[in-house]
C-alpha cells in the first residue's frame, strides 16, 4: 500500500490553495491532518479523490498515477472518503446508500451478498434498527454513521475521513472511535482530519500540519505539538484562548 | 433474527393484479362504447411516456424536456422509413427506436455537465429545434401539413390495438422496473442525489447518465413510433413543449419516483381530461343551465346534449390540480399511497429489530 503526493499545488484563479505539498504513506497508520480553516485541507482531500486535478505535482495510488483519474476510478482502486458536510443519499433507505458503493466496485456480486455484508456492518455499529430508514430522516450524527457504513461496504485501502466528529454525541463518537480502531486492525490507512484536539492527539499516529496550503509539520504527534511553526500558527492561538 | 414478513408488499401484489385483470377485461366492459376505448388505449401511450420520463428524472433526476423529441424523432423516422423505403411499421418502429435511443445517446452526452435549469433550458431548445426542423424540412417530413403513417393493423376495431398498446405498457413497465430494481436503478438514485458522492463511492456517473437519456429515450421512441401507427398520422405540432408539459403534470401528479405512479397518473388524467370535455348532468340541471344560457356561455361554457362542454376549464381544472399536487403533495398523488401500502409491516420490523437485543438480554438473565 502506498499514497504518493508529490509537490501538488492547486490555485483557484489567483488563490492559492496548495502550494507544493508533498505526503507519503506507506504503511497502515492513522495521520492526523490538521491546520486552521482555510489551510487547505479539504482541497487536498479532493485533489487526492479526483475531485480537482492538481494545477502542479501528481498524486500516486500504489504505483500508479492517479491526479488524471475521475473520482470513480479512484474510489475502486482503493481510496475511500466522507466528506465534511455529510452527503447520505436523503432519498434512499439507508440499505440502499450502503448497496451502492458495493455493487459499484464489483459488478459481479449478487444483492444477497451486499445485503448480508450491509446487516453485518449495521450490527457493528449498533444502528441496525435504522437500515429501512430514509438518509432524510437521520440525524447528523446518525448521518456520519452512515458514510462510515458506506465506506466500509467500499472497503478502501486508504481512508479519508473529514471532520467525522463534528456535531456528534459523545456516544456515537464511541462508535466512531470503534470504526476507527477496526479499519486501523484490518491494516488500512486513516487520513484523519479533524477540528477536534483531543481525538486528534489519541488517535494519530502521524501529524501533519497544513498552514496557508503548505506543509509545516509532518511528524510524530508528540513532536509536531512541540514544533514552534505548529505553535505560532495553529496550536499558539488556541493556547493564548 | 426472525424477519416479520412485509404484509404491505402483498397488499400491493394483489391490488395491482386487480388492476391488471380491470384492464384485460376493459374491451368487454366497454364493448358498446369504442370511444372510451380508444381513449384507453391512448392512454396507454401517456402512460409509457410518464412512467419513462419518470424514470429519468424521478429516478436519476436529469430534468429534461426532450422526451417528446425523442418520441417524435422515433414516430418521423418510422413513418419515413415506411413512406420512402416501404418498411413495415413494426421494422419502422424497431428504427425509430433505435434512432431515439442515439439521439438520446448525443442529447446525455452533451448534458452530462448541465444540472437542474440549465439541463431544462438545453432540452427545451433541443426540443423546439427538433420541431422546426420537421415543420421545415416538408419535402422528407411533410412539413405542418403531417406525415402519413402506415397503420400498424387494417381494422376498424379498437380491441387488437387496445391489447397491443396494453401489452407495450406491460412490457416496458416490466422493463422499466427491472431496470430501476437493478444496480441501474441505485446508481441513478444515487447521482440524483448527490453526483459528488455517488462518483466517491465508485460510480462511473457519466455512463449511467447517459444510460438514463438512451433507456428512457428508446422507451419514448417505441410508445411514440407505436401510438402514431395506430393513428396513422403525425404532425410537428406533437413536439410541443405544452404536450412535454402534460408528460411532466401527468408524471408528477402520480408520483415521479415510482413507475407505477406515474403511468397509473397519466391514464387518470387522460380519461379525466376526456371526461371533462364533455360532463353529463341531469335533465333538471340542464333546464336550468339552459335558463340562464347566456350566463353559461359568459364563463366559457357550451352546453350540448345531455352535456356541459368545459371546453377551456377543462386545462385550468388541470392546472390547478398541479399546483396543489406541487404545493401539498410533493411526491404525487399515487405514490403515497402506494408507499404507505407497501411500508405496511416495516415499521413492525424496524420496532422488532430495536426491541430484540434487550429481549435477548431478558431471556438471558431469565435463564439459569
Amino acid at each position: 500500500m502506498k499514497l504518493e503526493i508529490k509537490n501538488v499545488s492547486k490555485s483557484f484563479g489567483g488563490m492559492q490553495a496548495l502550494n507544493g505539498v508533498s505526503i507519503t504513506i506507506d504503511k497502515p497508520e492513522i495521520v492526523g491532518l490538521i491546520g486552521p480553516n482555510g489551510a487547505g485541507k479539504t482541497t487536498l482531500t479532493n485533489v487526492i479523490d479526483g475531485v480537482h486535478n492538481p494545477t502542479r505535482g501528481e498524486v500516486w495510488l500504489n504505483d500508479e498515477r492517479i491526479d488524471t483519474f475521475p473520482p470513480y476510478q479512484i474510489a475502486r482502486r482503493g481510496l475511500g472518503r466522507t466528506f465534511q458536510v455529510t452527503r447520505a443519499f436523503r432519498r434512499m433507505t439507508v440499505l440502499e446508500n450502503m448497496m451502492v458503493p458495493a455493487m459499484a466496485i464489483n459488478p459481479t456480486v449478487s444483492k444477497k451478498e451486499v445485503l448480508e455484508k450491509s446487516w453485518d456492518i449495521l450490527r457493528f455499529l449498533t444502528v441496525e434498527h435504522l437500515a429501512n430508514e430514509y438518509g432524510r430522516g437521520l440525524s447528523g450524527g446518525q448521518q456520519k454513521l452512515l458514510e462510515l457504513a458506506r465506506l466500509l461496504m467500499l472497503d478502501p485501502d486508504f481512508v479519508i475521513l473529514d471532520e467525522p466528529f463534528a456535531g456528534v454525541h459523545p456516544k456515537l463518537q464511541e462508535t466512531i472511535y470503534g470504526y476507527i480502531d477496526k479499519v486501523r486492525q484490518e491494516g488500512k490507512a486513516i487520513i484523519l482530519i479533524s477540528h477536534d484536539m483531543d481525538s486528534i492527539f489519541t488517535l494519530s499516529e502521524r501529524l501533519i500540519v497544513l498552514n496557508f496550503g503548505e506543509i509545516i509539520a509532518d511528524g510524530h504527534p508528540d513532536q509536531v505539538k512541540e514544533d514552534p511553526a505548529v505553535i505560532e500558527a495553529y496550536l499558539g492561538a488556541d493556547e493564548e484562548e | 433474527m426472525k424477519r416479520i414478513p412485509l404484509q404491505g408488499k402483498y397488499i400491493q401484489g394483489i391490488l395491482l393484479f386487480l388492476l391488471l385483470v380491470f384492464a384485460f377485461a376493459f374491451p368487454r366492459i366497454m364493448a358498446d362504447k369504442p370511444y372510451w376505448l380508444y381513449v384507453a388505449l391512448q392512454s396507454f401511450f401517456w402512460a409509457m411516456m410518464a412512467a419513462s420520463w419518470a424514470l429519468l428524472a424521478g429516478y436519476a433526476g436529469q430534468f429534461s424536456f426532450a422526451h417528446v423529441a425523442f418520441m417524435g424523432i422515433a414516430a418521423y423516422t418510422s413513418g419515413i422509413a415506411g413512406e420512402r423505403l416501404g418498411w413495415s411499421p413494426v421494422s419502422g418502429i424497431i428504427l425509430g427506436t433505435v434512432m431515439a435511443g442515439f439521439v438520446g445517446f448525443l442529447v446525455g452526452y452533451l448534458c452530462l455537465r448541465l444540472r437542474s435549469t440549465y439541463l431544462a433550458l438545453f432540452t427545451i431548445a433541443f426540443s423546439e429545434i427538433v420541431r422546426l426542423i420537421i415543420n421545415a424540412e416538408h419535402q422528407l417530413t411533410g412539413g405542418p401539413m403531417g406525415l402519413y403513417m402506415e397503420p400498424l393493423l387494417e381494422t376498424t376495431s379498437y380491441v387488437p390495438t387496445y391489447y397491443i398498446m396494453l401489452a407495450a405498457l406491460i412490457v416496458t413497465l416490466l422493463s422499466m422496473y427491472a431496470i430501476a430494481n437493478s444496480r441501474f436503478g441505485l446508481f441513478f438514485r444515487a447521482i440524483r442525489e448527490d453526483e459528488e458522492a455517488a462518483a466517491a463511492m465508485g460510480v462511473h456517473v457519466v455512463r449511467y447518465k447517459i444510460a438514463a437519456f438512451v433507456i428512457t429515450a428508446m422507451i419514448a421512441g417505441t410508445a411514440g413510433a407505436l401510438d402514431h401507427h395506430i393513428i396513422g398520422f403525425i404532425a410537428p405540432n406533437e413536439l410541443m413543449i405544452p404536450r412535454m408539459s402534460l408528460i411532466i403534470a401527468m408524471a408528477v401528479i402520480g408520483g415521479t419516483e415510482s413507475l407505477i405512479s406515474a403511468s397509473i397518473g397519466a391514464i387518470l388524467i387522460h380519461f379525466l381530461m376526456e371526461w371533462l370535455q364533455a360532463i353529463p348532468v341531469s335533465e333538471a340541471m340542464m333546464a336550468k343551465l339552459q335558463a340562464n344560457a347566456a350566463t353559461v356561455q359568459q364563463f366559457g361554457l357550451t352546453l350540448g346534449d345531455g352535456v356541459i362542454q368545459t371546453n377551456a376549464w377543462r386545462m385550468a381544472f388541470f392546472g390547478l390540480m398541479l399546483m396543489l399536487t406541487l404545493r401539498f403533495w410533493r411526491n404525487g398523488l399515487i405514490q403515497p399511497l402506494l408507499e404507505k401500502i407497501g411500508r405496511q409491516g416495516i415499521a413492525e420490523e424496524t420496532v422488532a429489530k430495536r426491541k430484540l437485543p434487550q429481549e435477548e438480554n431478558e431471556n438471558t438473565e431469565v435463564q439459569p
